[in-house]
């Protein structure tokens, strides 16, 4: 795994037409540790989150990714607001979609080694059939085979994703993100197509990947699943936080619960 | 402002109005078309590519009635109006787009349906009435002049066509807002489904729309042929640059339809009144005559979005993992009846071996759609322009007619053409980062009608022109060899995109371009690249079918050949370099080998037929394989014993505890 970041946005806006949809968000997602994003229909999460991916380009405001260097030396922050997303995810910022995002035209394997092909260049020595340099395709087999691994997906790697289902494919998309060895992770509604068995799967790896240093924010309907999982929760409602802390105690605030009482 | 003191000097003024009531004709055709357009695109969901060649066959039809059969032509009016025309909507919307709807089809399958209608349309007019152009065209409405109150002078045919532009106008409105048919139309197209919950009969509203669009497509068609010569494209391609009138409105406003359509029709009436000398007169008369394509041009690439085509995802391949990979064995055996078949015609002689020269120019070209559409997933309707620009590239260098360049021989002028064509595929690649589906392939064909217009129907383009083989080529045989070489590199290059790192990053374009982009891959970098790779391909094979020729002839590149050339990628699997091939020599052989128009209409049929095997032909072969029983390299194969990293191994402990831990609990 790379060296621990820190993703923190600083007063991020987003209109659309004459909605405001994230009016001055601040949020740190800490690496090592679970942030859940939750907030009923409406509220902002979906734009908030896709102005941290990079799906979307905030207003205003900053996206800051800061972290140690694989040595362990600090680097400078670095502000990524205005990146289009594939080159957040070049710096180690993966994120999954609510809706399935695979491609169904490749096999398992070849989802996956796409997130670990991230890197810029090798399109005309594509072209005139050169390969990559052999470091370069030993790196993206190896970050592949340990994605899959992880995921449990080895026994399906040369299967074409078309007809697998769901849960599985979650796992396809889960496993892509892993691949580029991201440092943070952000996951729009991953439990949702899941049946109890997957969920307690996905729920488990995602402890060992902040466990093992990763920074992950969660959008997560689920309530039980975001008790179960998060140590830090935010609340979000009509574009703003209205309220953060730990997991337990922010859930068990019954303001909170007025907010979100359809979940 | 001494231009508006010209223009409002009396005299001036007398001509300004002159001129205006001129554009007037122009104008409320390209009206009338739009209204057809919104309607139909309101009632169904659907932008009718083919709404030009529908206005064609009822032109044809209206002629044969008249001129051959001796109809009276008010009664032949009837008939191809209020019976044909509605009717040839109903059968379209019952035989082609409901059957789309039912299933499910997106809209780019939709889009593929109405191009097939195009070809199809246009391959039966070729066919049963030739590509000779009729000066015949009878009219509706005797053009004899009146003069009105200001000593202005109207054409009687032109007054008639304002005054059914108004009354279809006005009759659209109050139908849409005051009537119980109205509100169903607005219920449809607010939410198809939930009208169709509601107990509105979304069919039934379907068909009106086809059947008036239909109808209006007809009134143009009638109502332009008797101004120009009747022939199988002009026509048709006319009426698709009105498109522009229909786009301005966003599809949804008939009055901004028909205020943009009278516009441009005056507007292109009073620019005959520059006469800059020198040579940019030629471009400038260019400029008024075409000044829909400009504008099509402009309101597409002012409107990213169009519809509701920009959400879905582009021309896909087809349906599902594996189309186009054919199964190892059933490949390797295609691709050596390929082989053998262009290998063939090196022992033919005279006429046939000519004609087979046109098979591996095709393939180049078909190839090139083959990397945009069937890769890159982004619709390309305008590769005709690309090919035309390289054969008259080619003939340009050859000529020593670029500036600054002295003439050259065949073999670097072709190259130097494909070189300079190359970067021009920024012209669509561009455009194609923000758009999807509908709007980019409007914009495609934008840039081939005008690249056909404004460079290939120029004078320097058609006169003085040299364009031959070199001596050592000169012979058929040998330069039907050198063909096969390059056809032989362009597809290595095609497969190249096809396998890799590259053809996993363009098939996640394809198949998920947020998902693509996402993981990490340049999206706007990989379809601009598949623009250029598909411009120079295209160049390349346009060359050699100008050298092929020893000529450079225009319509070759139509831009309606465009549309032709990617429907039948479409049909013969989009994503199958070999089938590109193959297209290519069906193609030149029924065109040759068979009467005039089969080629087309049978291209056009198949692309109908597409919606119900998707994957095209080659698609439909490969599951065929599959099925039986061919593809069993697809079982899955036993875990590899890949070493796991220390940090994956601490991890998998970590998963296996956590999950037994999840299992115990109640």
């Amino acid at each position: 795994m790379s060296a621990p970041a820190r993703l923190t946005a600083r007063g991020i806006v987003r209109h659309f037409g004459g909605v405001l949809a994230v009016d001055g968000v601040d949020l740190s997602v800490p690496p090592g540790r679970i942030t859940a994003l939750v907030g009923p229909n409406g509220a902002g999460k979906s734009t908030l989150f896709d102005c941290l991916s990079g799906a979307l380009r905030p207003d205003a405001g900053r996206v800051i990714l800061s972290g140690k260097d694989i040595t362990g030396k600090n680097t400078a922050p670095k502000d990524i607001a205005r990146l289009p997303d594939y080159r957040r995810a070049r710096l180690g910022l993966a994120r999954t979609f609510q809706q399935l995002s695979i491609f169904p035209g490749l096999t398992v394997a070849e989802n996956v080694r796409i997130g670990a092909e991230a890197r810029p260049g090798g399109t005309v020595r594509g072209l005139i059939g050169l390969p990559d340099p052999g470091p370069a395709r030993a790196a993206a087999a190896l970050a592949t085979d340990r994605a899959l691994r992880l995921a449990g997906l080895s026994a399906l790697r040369d299967h074409p994703v078309s007809d697998l289902p769901t849960g599985t494919l979650r796992m396809v998309e889960l496993a892509r993100a892993l691949a580029g060895t991201p440092r943070v992770l952000l996951l729009d509604e991953p439990a949702a197509g899941l049946d109890a068995a997957e969920a307690a799967r996905l729920a488990a790896m995602l402890r060992a990947l902040s466990a093992e240093g990763m920074a992950l924010l969660l959008v997560e309907h689920d309530v039980d699943l975001v008790a179960e999982l998060a140590d830090t929760v935010c609340v979000m409602a009509a574009g703003r936080v209205v309220a953060r802390g730990p997991a337990a105690a922010v859930l068990a605030d019954p303001e909170v619960g007025a907010l979100w009482g359809h979940a | 402002m001494p231009l508006l003191a010209a223009l409002t000097e009396p005299a001036a003024l007398s001509l300004t109005i002159d001129l205006a009531i001129a554009g007037l004709a122009v104008g409320s055709a390209a009206a009338l078309s739009g209204i057809g357009l919104v309607v139909t695109y309101r009632a169904t969901g659907v932008l009718n590519l083919a709404q030009g060649a529908q206005a064609m066959v009822v032109a044809y039809l209206l002629r044969e009635l008249v001129v051959v059969w001796h109809w009276p032509v008010g009664l032949a009016a009837a008939l191809c109006l209020l019976v044909v025309a509605p009717g040839l909507g109903v059968v379209l919307e019952l035989g082609v787009f409901r059957p789309l709807q039912r299933r499910g089809a997106g809209p780019a399958e939709t889009m593929v349906a109405t191009i097939g209608v195009f070809i199809l349309l246009t391959g039966a007019v070729v066919l049963l009435w030739g590509t000779g152009p009729y000066a015949d065209a009878p009219s509706l409405v005797p053009s004899t002049p009146f003069t009105l109150p200001g000593g202005h002078s109207v054409r009687l045919d032109t007054a008639v066509q304002l005054g059914v532009v108004l009354v279809l106008s006005a009759l659209v409105a109050v139908v849409t807002r005051y009537t119980p048919f109205g509100l169903q139309l607005r219920a449809v197209v607010d939410d198809r489904r939930l009208a169709e919950l509601s107990g509105v009969n979304a069919g039934r509203v379907s068909a009106i729309g086809w059947a008036f669009g239909s109808f209006t497509a007809g009134l143009v068609g009638v109502l332009l042929a008797p101004n120009l010569l009747l022939d199988p494209y002009g026509l048709s391609l006319l009426v698709m640059e009105t498109m522009a009138v229909a786009v301005a409105g966003r599809l949804r406003s008939v009055g901004m339809a028909v205020a943009v359509g009278l516009g441009l029709g005056v507007a292109g009436s009073e620019l005959t009144r520059l006469r800059p000398g020198g040579q940019i007169l030629p471009l400038v008369q260019a400029l008024q005559s075409n000044l829909f394509v400009i504008a099509l041009l402009v309101v597409v690439l002012l409107q990213g979005r169009l519809g509701t085509g920009s959400q879905a995802p582009p021309a896909r391949a087809g349906g599902g993992a594996g189309v186009g990979r054919l199964v190892p064995e059933r490949g390797v055996v295609a691709a050596m009846a390929c082989t053998v078949l262009l290998l063939m015609p090196l022992g033919f002689r005279g006429p046939d071996l000519r004609d087979a020269l046109q098979v591996p120019a095709l393939a180049l070209v078909l190839l090139s759609v083959v990397v945009v559409t069937g890769y890159g997933g982004q619709v390309s309707l305008g590769q005709a322009g690309y090919a035309g620009m390289g054969a008259l590239g080619t003939a340009l260098f050859m000529s020593g007619k670029v500036p600054g360049v002295p003439a050259m021989p065949a073999i670097p002028a072709l190259l130097c053409a494909v070189l300079v064509t190359i970067p021009l595929g920024l012209l669509t690649g561009w455009p194609a980062i923000r758009r999807r589906g509908l709007a980019l392939a409007l914009v495609t064909f934008a840039v081939g009608t005008a690249m056909s217009r404004f460079v290939f129907d120029q004078p320097y383009a058609t006169t003085g022109l040299l364009l031959d083989r070199p001596g050592f080529l000169a012979d058929n045989r040998a330069f039907y060899a050198a063909e096969l070489a390059l056809l032989a590199l362009g597809v290595v290059i095609v497969r190249n995109l096809h396998r890799g790192r590259l053809g996993r990053a363009l098939t996640a374009l394809r198949d998920h371009e947020a998902g693509a982009s996402a993981a990490g891959l340049n999206v706007p970098w990989l379809k601009v690249f598949a623009f250029l790779t598909g411009a120079g391909l295209a160049a390349l094979g346009g060359g050699l079918m100008g050298l092929g020729g020893r000529a450079f002839n225009a319509a070759t590149f139509d831009p309606l050949q465009g549309l032709i050339w990617f429907a039948t990628v479409v049909v013969a699997g989009a994503d199958s370099a070999l089938g590109a091939v193959l297209a290519a020599a069906l193609l030149v052989g029924l065109d040759t080998g068979t009467a005039q128009g089969i080629s087309t209409v049978v291209v056009g049929a198949l692309a109908l037929a597409i919606g119900r095997m998707p994957g095209g032909l080659a698609g439909t072969l490969a599951r065929l394989g599959t099925t039986a029983g061919l593809g069993a390299g697809r079982a899955p194969l036993p875990p590899p014993s890949a070493q796991l990293t220390p940090l994956g191994e601490r991890v998998r402990t970590h998963i296996a505890r956590r999950t037994t831990a999840g299992q115990s609990r109640p």
